[in-house]
């Protein structure tokens, strides 16, 4: 039954190439990348092409305030936003890197899934919860959440509309794939790069730490324990080879693996230091470091832009004071911060789960949130399909979403284009989708907290089976 | 007995501090000699009015006319005109002025940009202009917008006598008052040099006054001899230019931008005898040369342009300018062609200005190391290219490294 998914699965993801090479060579100007909900100004390429063109004009690249992204986003895209093909469409070879990147994001994130899916299901067989551990292996989460990455409107949309969030999410994959199956150096990479790339990755190292700390997902810990006071019971009941995996297994279950963690930080030390000189090298003609923080992260944070797009912070710093506008940033950027904590605390058992929910917050209450950000998290909840798939209110989300990725571009056309609305209608379909998203947190949440419960009550009635 | 020795380096450090304190001072008095030259101005003034004095206005437009040509843009350029000669009711030949019975050299061309006009040439605007204390509402194409660097050249015609010159007829303009206020000028560092040129009778009392050094003057007449008009144009029916200008302009119509005629030409090329009177100059104030000084450094504007090859660093000018400005003019060279060559070990100096300013501590030092093995290769483009591409087989050794 899982060979089922692998047969079509590598038709389905060429399949998805085929329709971004047939919406990229579309004949009629799609023009994808000027929607604000597609093109931020962090993630847009005509920006990136502005800010290559100063460098080669030997004038700073932040200057004019076009381009916010990093230097090496410039040393990469820069020269391929030029190159022309004869009779191709524009930015055709960048394009063709974002959807490599999209169909190697993909890959990881499969991969991932995988390691997920194996980890779980021995900790479910260790406790001896086998049914659940065989309905687990019935869905192929990895291949699932791949395909459900490839195929999202959104990435689609993202992909063609050439906007760089598509490496920001490879980035992102990458150290969740690195973390999930230990290997410090790639998570290090990843995250490093990711917060290069976009700041708001950085809050991803408590769930790339408790990955590389505790494993991947796993049961409540606390059930573990209780086994462990079983076995110690239960002297008698295994024999000794099993004894030994068992033990190994109680090890990995509540040790923390220091060791990782400060390989990981040592690595993330020097993949920093290597990018900031690598940076430091490319601006120092122009400011040095201190002006590439202030124009690249200092923009993020002061939310200097306020174009519209599809979050709600453009609408009310329009109309803030200058006196208040310090402290309704240090307001918006500390709700992020605020909820790392507890949820760090509630799901330390889950980092994976936790890197998710993490995103969608930062994806939501980000500066200049785009669908880009939405495609991350959207597939990485294909991840998790095993345990939300009870999941309240799912039709709803799956209407709302669809209804707002619809109606967005009607209200802004009728705000810009038009003139016969303003921006309050654009700023609704912003609201709803700010709603949608948190009504999805939620709703993942409890769905994750109520699989635990459910797993907990399973746990406790076999151990009472057993003990009786 | 230990607090004394313990302070004896602070003394000597403070004693230090003073020494350079006094040489900075000094250095910076001297400043004159240091400063660049960095733009030219010219300020022409006809003072009087009514059609008779018709000359007046022609020997502004054509010193006008000349500065223009020889090179200083009319916004470098303060033209004060008290009438209007052009369109007169009285001019035969409407909106033209000549200076030559030949009527060859129309100097009302379609390029005359007039900034005080009429009634607004009096002595008040006049000082005003000058000394740069002018209302707000004042536009700036009517201000003198001079700096420290600046070259001026201030030529005033019309009549005039001992001590004073006369202004619309009804005011007059002191020369204690035009002393006093070259000296606000220097006081406020608005000029570099001044050459001062009138065409008046008896002008050279005008500037007996003046005690501020850089100021050169010349005028067409002494004390007690009149300045005389040149010839009477029976077409137009007035006197239309004076001696005085026509030998100036004679001697200016023979040269372009690049010659390298020096003002002792110009002033040995007046001959008492033609001009009936002697043409009087005042160099006491001025400490060059006169035969090391071209006449386009007040009569035109040749620009020093200095070549380089590197990029524009316009973060680091802040830094830099602080040592440009001490840096003495006498390093650059004349090319062939008038332009002036700037050395290239000049252009290593502020690289080595820059790198020093990076050079602070021992992480500064490492940094400075890595950018000379940078600016090794042609462009720093090319080595964050490879240090990018370098990252991956990087990053593919060390995670099969610790998948091992």
């Amino acid at each position: 039954m899982k060979k089922k998914k692998v047969q079509w699965f590598w038709s389905w993801v060429i399949g998805s190439v085929i329709l971004r090479l047939i919406l990229l060579y579309f004949p009629k100007n799609l023009n994808l990348s000027s929607r604000p909900e597609v093109s931020t100004p962090l993630t847009s390429l005509r920006r990136l092409a502005e800010g290559y063109w100063l460098k080669q004009s030997s004038v700073s690249p932040y200057a004019g305030s076009m381009y916010h992204g990093s230097p090496l986003l410039l040393t990469l895209l820069g020269p391929l936003t030029v190159t022309r093909v004869e009779g191709q469409p524009d930015h055709l070879l960048c394009s063709l890197v974002f959807v490599i990147a999209d169909v190697i994001c993909a890959m990881l994130i499969r991969a991932a899934g995988e390691k997920l899916q194996v980890a779980y299901s021995s900790r479910l067989q260790f406790l001896g919860l086998h049914n659940l551990s065989e309905n687990s292996e019935l869905l192929p989460s990895g291949d699932f959440a791949a395909l459900v990455y490839l195929w999202n409107p959104f990435t689609i949309v993202a992909c063609v509309g050439l906007s760089t969030s598509a490496i920001e999410n490879l980035m992102v994959v990458l150290s969740l794939y690195g973390a999930c199956s230990r290997l410090t150096p790639l998570a290090a990479f990843g995250w490093v790069m990711a917060t290069h790339l976009s700041l708001y990755p950085a809050i991803l190292i408590i769930p790339v730490i408790l990955l590389l700390g505790y494993g991947p997902d796993a049961p409540p810990r606390k059930l573990f324990w209780q086994r462990k006071n079983l076995d110690v019971g239960n002297s008698t009941s295994s024999d000794s080879c099993s004894e030994e995996e068992a033990k190994n297994q109680l090890k990995m279950a509540h040790v923390f693996s220091w060791r990782l963690v400060v390989l990981f930080l040592f690595w993330t030390l020097l993949w920093s230091s290597y990018v900031l000189v690598l940076c430091g090298i490319y601006v120092q003609q122009y400011g040095g470091l201190q002006e590439l923080f202030k124009r690249t992260y200092g923009f993020i944070l002061t939310i200097q832009d306020l174009s519209p797009n599809i979050g709600v912070l453009w609408y009310f710093f329009a109309e803030v004071f200058d006196f208040f506008r310090n402290f309704f940033l240090i307001v918006f950027h500390g709700n992020i911060l605020l909820m790392i904590a507890p949820l760090a605390l509630r799901l330390n058992h889950r980092p994976c789960f936790l890197a998710f929910v993490y995103i969608l917050i930062s994806s939501m209450l980000k500066s200049y949130p785009s669908v880009g950000d939405s495609a991350l998290y959207l597939g990485l909840l294909g991840l998790f399909a095993y345990e939300l798939k009870d999941m309240q209110f799912s039709f709803f989300l799956f209407s709302g979403y669809v209804g707002v990725s619809l109606l967005s571009p009607v209200m802004h056309n009728l705000w810009i284009w038009r003139g016969t609305g303003n921006a309050n209608f654009y700023f609704a379909t912003a609201i709803a989708y700010a709603c949608f998203q948190i009504i999805l947190v939620v709703e993942s949440v409890s769905a994750m907290l109520n699989h635990d419960r459910m797993l907990t009550k399973l746990y406790t009635a076999k151990l009472q089976n057993v003990k009786s | 007995m230990g607090l004394s020795v313990s302070m004896l380096p602070m003394k000597v450090v403070l004693l230090m501090l003073l020494i350079f304190l006094c040489y900075s001072v000094a250095y910076s008095s001297s400043s004159s000699e240091t400063t660049m030259h960095t733009n030219n101005w010219a300020v022409l003034v006809c003072t009087s009015r009514f059609w008779f004095n018709y000359r007046h206005m022609a020997n502004t437009l054509s010193l006008y006319r000349t500065v223009k040509r020889l090179g200083i843009p009319d916004e470098r350029i303060i033209l004060m005109l008290a009438d209007d000669m052009a369109c007169n009711a009285r001019n035969k030949y409407p909106a033209q002025v000549f200076n030559n019975e030949n009527h060859r050299l129309n100097l009302y061309g379609d390029n005359v940009e007039v900034d005080y006009r009429g009634y607004e040439v009096t002595v008040e605007n006049f000082l005003r202009v000058l000394t740069g204390r002018h209302e707000t509402a004042v536009p700036r194409s009517k201000r003198l917008l001079s700096d420290e660097g600046s070259h001026i050249l201030l030529y005033m015609t019309g009549h005039g006598g001992d001590e004073f010159l006369k202004f619309q007829d009804s005011e007059e303009l002191q020369s204690h008052d035009l002393a006093d206020a070259v000296k606000q000028m220097k006081e406020k560092c608005r000029f570099k040099e001044l050459l001062i040129m009138v065409d008046t009778c008896q002008a050279s009392t005008l500037f007996s006054q003046f005690h501020s050094p850089g100021v050169l003057a010349i005028g067409s007449s002494m004390k007690g001899e009149n300045s005389y008009s040149h010839h009477l144009d029976s077409d137009v029916g007035v006197s239309v230019v004076d001696r005085f200008t026509f030998y100036t302009l004679a001697f200016f119509e023979r040269l372009n931008m690049y010659d390298n005629a020096s003002l002792s030409s110009l002033f040995n090329s007046y001959n008492p005898n033609l001009l009936m009177s002697t043409a009087y100059y005042r160099m006491d104030l001025y400490q060059r040369h006169l035969e090391e000084v071209p006449v386009t450094n007040f009569f035109g504007s040749v620009m020093k342009t200095i070549y380089t090859d590197s990029a524009y660093r316009s973060w680091s000018n802040k830094k830099i300018r602080a040592a440009k400005s001490k840096m003495p003019l006498d390093q650059s060279i004349f090319d062939s062609d008038g332009r002036v060559l700037r050395k290239s070990d000049e252009e290593d100096q502020f690289n080595n200005l820059t790198a020093e300013d990076y050079i602070r501590d021992s992480v500064g030092q490492i940094w400075s190391a890595i950018l000379s093995n940078v600016n090794t290769f042609e462009s720093t483009d090319t080595f964050v290219c490879y240090g990018l591409v370098l990252m991956l087989p990087l990053l593919i050794f060390s995670t099969w490294l610790s998948s091992k």
